[in-house]
């Protein structure tokens, strides 16, 4: 059975807007009069001195934060920005105090808040290995042992004692990380250090990450924006909301429910007939994106197929009525534009139906235009934007994290096969 | 329930008045040597004469105070040679100064670098009273040449006591880093001081006895010098090596008071405070 290795207690930081970095003496001596010397007690929160107010805010990084954390186990910390990840990250790294509560832990604790922690661009690169491997924690002899595995995994062995302001950007990043992935700690805290490089290494940081947590049974508490990477790399996952634990529990629930609450959505439409969008020869009134998803709340996923649906007021009896579906990205580039077959129709109510098969779109942020044109060459209304929606990715067996390319991901018949093997 | 010793640490918002124990402290020597080392190799990055710095630096500081003061305003140096004088007095003033401006210098500096790891803050300014330490002991080495130099050309005749030098050279080590590191919380806190503090180091220069000595200050104005807990110190350290110089107990015993006590409040303000900075910085 597991034991736990971290307890948090209510943790909570709060942060005084008004004092924050103000760093005048006049301010702070005034505040001092009005407390301690009027014994104001409300000095904090708004007390008129002359013309001033001072409009000191509280401002709840964190509050009542709870949870255990079992040795071995890999956990992913995800919500939106200033949700308070990094402040959390920042007291369990012992950087930051909470304003209360407490947390408890065992064995000693290395964080990778940045890449190349105490780096210093004057200095050679055998210099900044051993500065940054003591400032992460690592003691001289455990350098010594490493330092030709650390060199060679960063593959700057020829520019060893250059100084570091004379690498490139590639190689700095990886002399920076070669030094991390020699840490040994009992608990290893990442923040988003996948934010930075390129492909190789993000996935050189994921396999080094897998194999700390897998092979060694160290404990990981990652933070980071990339769900496939939490997804995949995590197996317990925390989901911070301004400050509070809206969820915790198994990594891949969390996140769906992250994710189901902050797709960009406008999936659905309606206008009463007084102020449908049109003119006299069309009036729009209900345009409906239909995801196949098992159940609502759960996040629209490349796997899934899709309706739109739409319904309009036919005003016309006489022309060729064709009906047009444009998808583009959220930049604005088209993915696709296609169209009903044109017929004769008479007046009256319509609707209109289109299905996108699972597996066909890319992951990413869609929105549909729709537009009816007469005799197949003159555009009748153009009805824009109307439909918005987010499509996450979804990848099982992968080590590969970053973005993938393209607009549309098709699954195609494809395969390689060997002709002529040689025995 | 769980034993309470089933947990190793704890964090709470409590900051303990002496930051970390010994035995944390100690666990991070690598890292304290190795910033000593750091530093010192950064002073002279890019410089040609490299090291020779140290001693070329206040060679020709002293040349400036010579040309000025003896040649210039003619000041009497008790018939000691103006360049022994001055460079004496000016080995045991940049001791001081550059400690003092080095850790006034902590958190605003290592801003960056505290923000993203953690290991017990003090480091930080310890590597740099240890950086000029070392500096200082170089300096000292120039001095001593220079002390033979003379002696053995005839030229001075030295009649002081160099051991008396080491408690000095100790205390005033000691007021620097104690000043530096109650200077670092509040300049932290108040960028104004930063401003202040280049013109508060030249203006206790000269009220420290580094061109002068104690006995030519009319008597009217020596409590002013005397005020200044590091006069007696460059008093007694110029006795200690060049036989001039005056320091009563008294006024020894008040500087070694302030020297206490601006070590003890700096350590604990700094531990103490240290952790607030943090959401300040």
């Amino acid at each position: 059975m597991a034991q736990p290795i971290i307890q948090a207690e209510n943790v909570s930081k709060v942060y005084r807007l008004g004092t924050l970095g103000s760093g005048s003496v006049k301010k702070d001596l005034k505040r001092w009069w009005l407390t301690n010397v009027l014994k104001k007690e409300s000095a904090y929160f708004g007390a008129v001195i002359g013309e001033e107010q001072y409009q000191d805010q509280e401002f709840w990084a964190l509050r009542d934060v709870s949870f255990e954390i079992n040795e071995g186990d890999v956990w992913g910390i995800i919500g939106s920005n200033g949700a308070g990840k990094s402040t959390l990250l920042k007291i369990l790294s012992r950087i930051t105090k909470p304003s209360s509560g407490r947390i408890r832990g065992r064995g000693k604790i290395s964080s990778l808040l940045e890449v190349g922690t105490g780096f210093h661009p004057d200095l050679t690169g055998r210099e900044n290995i051993y500065i940054s491997g003591h400032f992460l924690g690592m003691t001289r002899n455990e350098i010594k042992r490493n330092f030709d595995e650390i060199v060679a995994f960063s593959g700057v062995e020829k520019f060893i004692d250059t100084p570091v302001k004379r690498y490139s950007s590639g190689m700095y990043v990886r002399l920076a990380f070669a030094v991390a992935a020699h840490l040994d700690p009992d608990i290893l805290i990442v923040d988003e250090v996948l934010a930075v490089g390129d492909a190789e290494f993000q996935k050189k940081c994921m396999g080094k990450m897998k194999d700390v947590s897998t092979n060694r049974g160290r404990t990981i508490i990652f933070v980071s924006h990339n769900m496939q990477a939490v997804n995949s790399l995590c197996s317990k996952a925390i989901w911070l909301q301004t400050g509070k634990i809206k969820s915790t529990g198994n990594a891949h629930t969390v996140i769906n429910q992250y994710l189901g609450a902050h797709q960009r959505r406008l999936w659905q439409q309606e206008w009463s007939p007084e102020n449908a969008p049109g003119n006299e020869y069309i009036k729009v009134l209900s345009v409906k994106l239909e995801p196949d998803i098992p159940e609502p709340g759960t996040p629209l996923t490349i796997t899934n197929a899709l309706t739109v649906k739409f319904t309009f007021q036919n005003n016309t009896n006489d022309i060729n009525l064709v009906a047009g579906l444009h998808l583009f990205t959220l930049a604005g580039e088209c993915v696709f534009d296609i169209a009903t077959a044109p017929g004769i129709f008479k007046e009256g109510l319509m609707e209109g139906e289109c299905s996108i098969p699972g597996n066909f779109l890319n992951d990413g942020s869609y929105y549909f235009s729709i537009i009816f044109v007469k005799d197949t060459s003159e555009p009748v209304f153009y009805l824009e934007e109307c439909i918005y929606f987010d499509m996450e990715d979804y990848r099982v067996n992968t080590t590969w994290f970053g973005k993938w390319m393209g607009y549309v991901r098709p699954q195609f018949p494809f395969y390689i096969k060997s002709v002529n093997p040689v025995t | 329930m769980r034993k309470n010793s089933f947990w190793e640490w704890e964090i709470t918002k409590r900051t303990p008045w002496f930051g970390a124990d010994f035995k944390e402290l100690y666990s991070f020597r690598d890292l304290l040597f190795r910033l000593v080392r750091k530093e010192f190799l950064m002073y002279y990055q890019q410089t040609l004469l490299g090291p020779l710095w140290m001693v070329i630096q206040p060679i020709l500081t002293v040349f400036t105070y010579v040309l000025i003061f003896d040649k210039v305003i003619g000041l009497e140096t008790q018939g000691v040679p103006p360049f022994l004088f001055y460079l004496t007095g000016i080995t045991l003033w940049s001791l001081f100064s550059d400690i003092f401006l080095g850790t006034s210098g902590t958190f605003t500096q290592n801003a960056n670098i505290f923000s993203k790891v953690y290991f017990p803050r003090i480091i930080a300014p310890v590597a740099i009273l240890l950086l000029h330490l070392i500096r200082f002991l170089i300096q000292l080495l120039l001095l001593s040449v220079v002390l033979a130099w003379y002696y053995f050309t005839g030229r001075y005749q030295p009649d002081g006591n160099w051991l008396l030098s080491v408690p000095v050279i100790i205390m005033t080590a000691g007021t620097a880093f104690g000043a530096g590191l109650i200077f670092s919380v509040i300049s932290a806190r108040y960028r104004d001081l930063m401003n202040l503090q280049q013109l508060l180091v030249r203006l206790l220069m000269f009220l420290c006895p580094i061109f002068y000595s104690l006995a030519m200050v009319p008597g009217d104005k020596k409590w002013l010098v005397s005020l200044n807990p590091l006069s007696s110190f460059f008093e007694v350290f110029r006795y200690a090596f060049i036989g001039k110089g005056t320091a009563s107990m008294n006024e020894l015993v008040y500087s070694a008071v302030w020297m206490v006590a601006l070590v003890a409040v700096g350590i604990l303000l700094f531990n103490k405070r240290g952790d607030q900075l943090m959401d300040v910085i």
